[in-house]
């Protein structure tokens, strides 16, 4: 490459990469982060109430009719294919609004049926997805679980 | 000097490159990728992406958004294939310039692909440095392509610079939303929160995980929040000068270990990127001098041992952790890959031991009173 081209790709460079930055704040705002995009984790989030932490956690409650046999898994747990730094966002984008979780395909059930039954050695009829948020603070002994709220439930019926 | 000087300086004179330092850049960043950080790590990964109803199946906003699901299992078995050629081409140097451009097109292809399941990782880094280190001529010496007449052929430094330019830009993304998110806020511990979130939700409780969970003092856990967020935005500062890139580059290597130690994150990819920054002629001639000393060959022999010598001396280091990785021997209470807790804490002894050089050096140099 001549001095010339080198020098023209870092002016565009220079332009393009605070621009994009810009995009990709607003396309993530109102959409998903996009991708690719030369970016790196913001960690953005501040979890913290009063004097204490405020953590929101992602239940997975299987049971069958009646609630004659029932199994609560983590998203880690239920879903172990996929790497853990992966699963907040999976869980994010599937399972957080009743609209899309009822929009999930027979094909989707049957997956999640197969994966529940695996994972709690019985095939259930139903799926709760249990939002819970959890309160800790910090005392001598370390941190302690104050109370834990359930914030949020949605039910696929299999 | 003229500002189009200046610009000129710092593009092209920045940093210095030499053939042979290249040369065993190359073959670290192949080897290094090879092992640790090619996308999926295996094909298991790409057959259970392919097995996915196509309802999970979620882009980004990008081009991925015109499929509408994960291709077959065959498609990321070709590109998983021709990745592998491209990294062994780059590795051997062989059409050095293409192999390194498509190890990073196959790299952003597949890592394209694991994002769509509704989470972006951001490890474009790794695609990113064959990509950039491929215009720096980095298969002009100890390597296939040199067999052929490439005289006019030269090193170049400028990607180094490019790649310099990259990081200090995505570093000041990571700082950049923390100040607007309150981190500089003193009634928020923000760095502990996050500690928490990694420790009782993704249940990441390994190495000292635990203690930092117990050590309460807000002084600490803010001033935490302040060195962070003021170290990832000067990185754009640092950018300025070789030197003092240099040294945020050590910082970070410090930085991502204590993340490892306390949360249990690696960011693996990065050292990809910061590796590039390391002097590779002092390496080359480091290298060079033992074997010439251990073995008595001199000339131009000796240079090729001496790549013969690193090669070995890698994959002495780096299949033994491979093997230990890949065979499910782990750390307990963490998803944190025994090779990336090796290679983050042997990068971060490495800089402790080359900052102890430094300053020894120049206490040795300051003349006595």
């Amino acid at each position: 490459m001549s001095r010339k081209t080198v020098r023209t790709l870092f002016i565009a460079l220079l332009i393009y990469l605070p621009l994009q930055y810009a995009v990709v704040g607003i396309v993530g705002y109102y959409d998903a982060e996009p991708w690719p995009a030369f970016v790196f984790p913001g960690f953005k989030s501040v979890y913290v109430y009063d004097d204490g932490f405020e953590i929101t956690r992602t239940v997975f409650d299987v049971e069958t009719v009646h609630r004659q046999r029932s199994h609560d898994m983590s998203p880690q747990v239920l879903f172990p294919e996929i790497p853990l730094s992966q699963i907040p966002g999976f869980v994010r984008t599937h399972f957080s609004d009743d609209e899309s979780v009822q929009n999930i395909s027979e094909d989707g059930k049957a997956w999640l049926r197969s994966n529940a039954a695996d994972i709690a050695g019985f095939t259930p009829n139903a799926m709760h997805i249990i939002e819970l948020t959890e309160y800790y603070r910090q005392t001598g002994d370390g941190a302690v679980l104050d109370m834990a709220i359930e914030t949020g439930r949605i039910t696929i019926l299999f | 000097m003229s500002y189009k000087e200046r610009f000129d300086r710092w593009i092209f004179n920045s940093f210095t490159v030499s053939a042979e330092g290249l040369a065993l850049l190359r073959i670290f960043t192949s080897l290094f990728i090879l092992l640790f950080l090619i996308p999926g790590m295996s094909m298991s990964h790409f057959g259970f992406l392919s097995s996915l109803p196509n309802d999970f199946y979620s882009p980004p906003p990008g081009p991925l958004r015109l499929l509408e699901g994960f291709p077959p299992l065959a498609v990321f078995q070709i590109s998983h294939t021709i990745l592998v050629i491209s990294l062994f081409a780059m590795l051997i140097g062989y059409h050095t310039k293409w192999a390194s451009i498509l190890t990073g097109i196959l790299i952003l292809f597949l890592q394209g692909f694991i994002y769509s399941i509704g989470k972006v990782n951001h490890e474009i880094v790794i695609p990113l440095v064959p990509v950039i280190m491929a215009f720096s001529n980095w298969g002009v010496a100890y390597s296939v392509d040199c067999r052929r007449k490439t005289d006019s052929i030269k090193p170049e430094s400028w990607p180094l610079t490019l790649l310099a330019l990259f990081i200090a830009v995505m570093m000041f993304t990571a700082g950049f939303p923390k100040i607007l998110g309150g981190w500089l806020d003193p009634s928020t511990q923000a760095a502990q929160g996050h500690l928490f979130n990694q420790f009782f939700i993704r249940e990441r409780q390994a190495l000292l995980a635990g203690r930092a969970v117990g050590f309460d003092h807000a002084l600490f856990w803010e001033l935490l929040d302040w060195f962070t967020v003021l170290f990832e935005v000067g990185f754009i500062m640092a950018l300025f000068k070789a030197s003092w890139f240099r040294l945020f580059v050590g910082l970070a290597v410090v930085f991502h270990f204590s993340t490892m130690m306390a949360l249990n994150i690696a960011f693996l990819p990065n050292f990809l990127a910061y590796v590039v920054f390391l002097n590779w002629d002092k390496v080359y001639a480091s290298i060079r001098s033992a074997t010439i000393k251990t073995s008595g060959i001199r000339g131009p022999k000796s240079g090729k041992w001496t790549v013969y010598l690193f090669t070995g001396i890698l994959m002495f280091l780096f299949l033994p952790i491979k093997w230990v990785s890949i065979n499910g021997y782990a750390l307990s209470q963490t998803d944190l890959m025994l090779h990336e807790f090796i290679v983050v804490t042997s990068a971060f002894l490495f800089i402790v031991i080359l900052a102890l050089v430094k300053v020894i050096e120049k206490i040795r140099k300051t003349p006595d009173k």
